[in-house]
């Protein structure tokens, strides 16, 4: 049986898909999953998942629109040039940017000028 | 085990410092429910504010963004009733039935409906800064489901803000007849965003408990001042005047801004805070109205048979 291994490398830190585990119950996924990934890493907390407990939602599934599929520039923080703005909206356009290179890279256009 | 003491949780009191795995003190637990829960209904009700704008705004792209903030906002209500859920106090059905029966409280600023685009920019502005303002000192609250809720709710809330200036802009750049509209907006909304922060910390009657177990970081006062300083320029930089009551002044020895509190109408603000200002019950028989119509929505996503409400149209 497969379990799917999440990883919190610090406290308050979010869990992190870190890979797989086989074993026929829960008590030896999480002794198998301490070995392999938390072994070498730190981590603070693994969460160990049934791989059957997993829903997942793929991208190439027709009706579904993930990630700037479509053009949506007006959702985008990017797209309004209003001049200098308070602190925590330059950090929120910051993220935006941030996830806008993220998705132009798994988009395979490259990550801009890098 | 028994619960976290008081005292415990008051020493421990850091930036995402609790959850689910932390067995709380009711004291705790509560607090933490009755923020959460005026939150996520500030949103939704925000909401409803802004939705009639989808149809009136004045472009296609216009209407395309101000529908994408609408769909934001219902999104950040729904994160929000997750993170209070969890808490163990009340259920999202409870608080859902709480607003709708009047009971459930939200911001001031969304007692009073919007009657025209001008106005706009004073929610999707002035009103979504100074939330975003206390939004960002949220990122480190102490119930950690509230702090993950914020970090989304902040990445989408720039572009709002942004949009919101946007059109601000726009009007502010367009001829008199417009910049009066705007300015006379600007005058019938101006008290009710200072009070947004509520009272001063000395009439605050749960800001105290809330600071010592890391639930808020920042004061009220301190919150508006912070708002003031970053917001006050740039309604001067779109030519707005800021009226002489209430009396803002900038202190510049402090370097901050200070509002007269006597000029605000605290009396009508507790009408308002007590859901009993008749266009804020407007406002909620609304939003009855409209959870009653769909009602039939959640059921079919609560009957757990093969294909009924696994689809992303089933949410709408």
């Amino acid at each position: 049986m497969r379990w799917e291994v999440f990883r919190q490398e610090k406290k308050k830190d979010y869990h992190v898909h870190v890979g797989d585990v086989h074993a026929p119950n829960a008590e030896l996924a999480k002794q198998y999953a301490q070995v392999m990934h938390a072994r070498r890493k730190p981590a603070n907390s693994l969460w160990v998942v049934p791989k059957d407990a997993i829903e997942t939602v793929e991208a190439d599934d027709h009706d579904v629109a993930m990630g700037g599929l479509t053009q949506r520039e007006y959702r985008w923080a990017t797209n309004y040039n209003t001049g200098e703005m308070a602190a925590e909206i330059e950090e929120s356009e910051a993220e935006q940017v941030e996830a806008e290179r993220e998705r132009k890279k798994a988009a395979g256009q490259g990550g801009g000028d890098d | 085990m028994p619960p976290l003491d008081i005292e415990t949780v008051k020493e421990r009191a850091g930036p995402r410092e609790f959850g689910p795995g932390d067995d709380m003190p009711e004291e705790y637990r509560k607090a933490a429910t009755r923020m959460i829960q005026f939150h996520a209904n500030s949103e939704i009700m925000g909401a409803y504010i802004e939705r009639p704008f989808i149809r009136q705004a004045p472009s296609l792209e216009r209407k395309l963004a101000v529908s994408a903030q609408v769909q934001d906002e219902i999104g950040h209500g729904q994160l929000l009733y997750r993170a209070a859920e969890n808490l163990g106090v009340k259920t999202r059905e409870q608080m859902l039935d709480e607003l709708a029966s009047g009971e459930g409280k939200f911001l001031n600023c969304f007692h009073y409906p919007l009657s025209h685009w001008y106005e706009l920019p004073m929610i999707m502005f002035f009103v979504d800064g100074a939330a975003m303002r206390r939004q960002a000192t949220l990122k480190r609250t102490s119930w950690e489901p509230y702090a993950h809720a914020i970090d989304k709710i902040c990445f989408e809330e720039g572009f709002h803000i942004k949009h919101g200036e946007d059109i601000l802009r726009e009007i502010a750049s367009g001829s008199n007849h417009d910049r009066e509209l705007l300015q006379e907006a600007f005058e019938r909304w101006w008290p009710r965003i200072l009070q947004f922060f509520g009272p001063t910390n000395d009439q605050s009657v749960h800001g105290g408990f809330a600071m010592d177990v890391g639930l808020k970081t920042m004061t009220n006062d301190d919150l508006r001042t912070a708002f003031l300083n970053a917001y006050l320029p740039k309604a001067e930089k779109y030519g707005l005047e800021i009226p002489d009551t209430p009396h803002v002044e900038y202190d510049s020895e402090a370097d901050r801004y200070e509002v007269a509190e006597e000029d605000l109408d605290w009396d009508e603000f507790g009408e308002v805070a007590r859901n009993e200002y008749p266009t804020g019950a407007e406002q909620i028989a609304r939003r009855r109205r409209r959870q009653e119509a769909v009602e039939w929505v959640r059921e079919a996503i609560l009957d757990d048979s093969p294909g009924v409400g696994t689809t992303s149209a089933a949410a709408d």
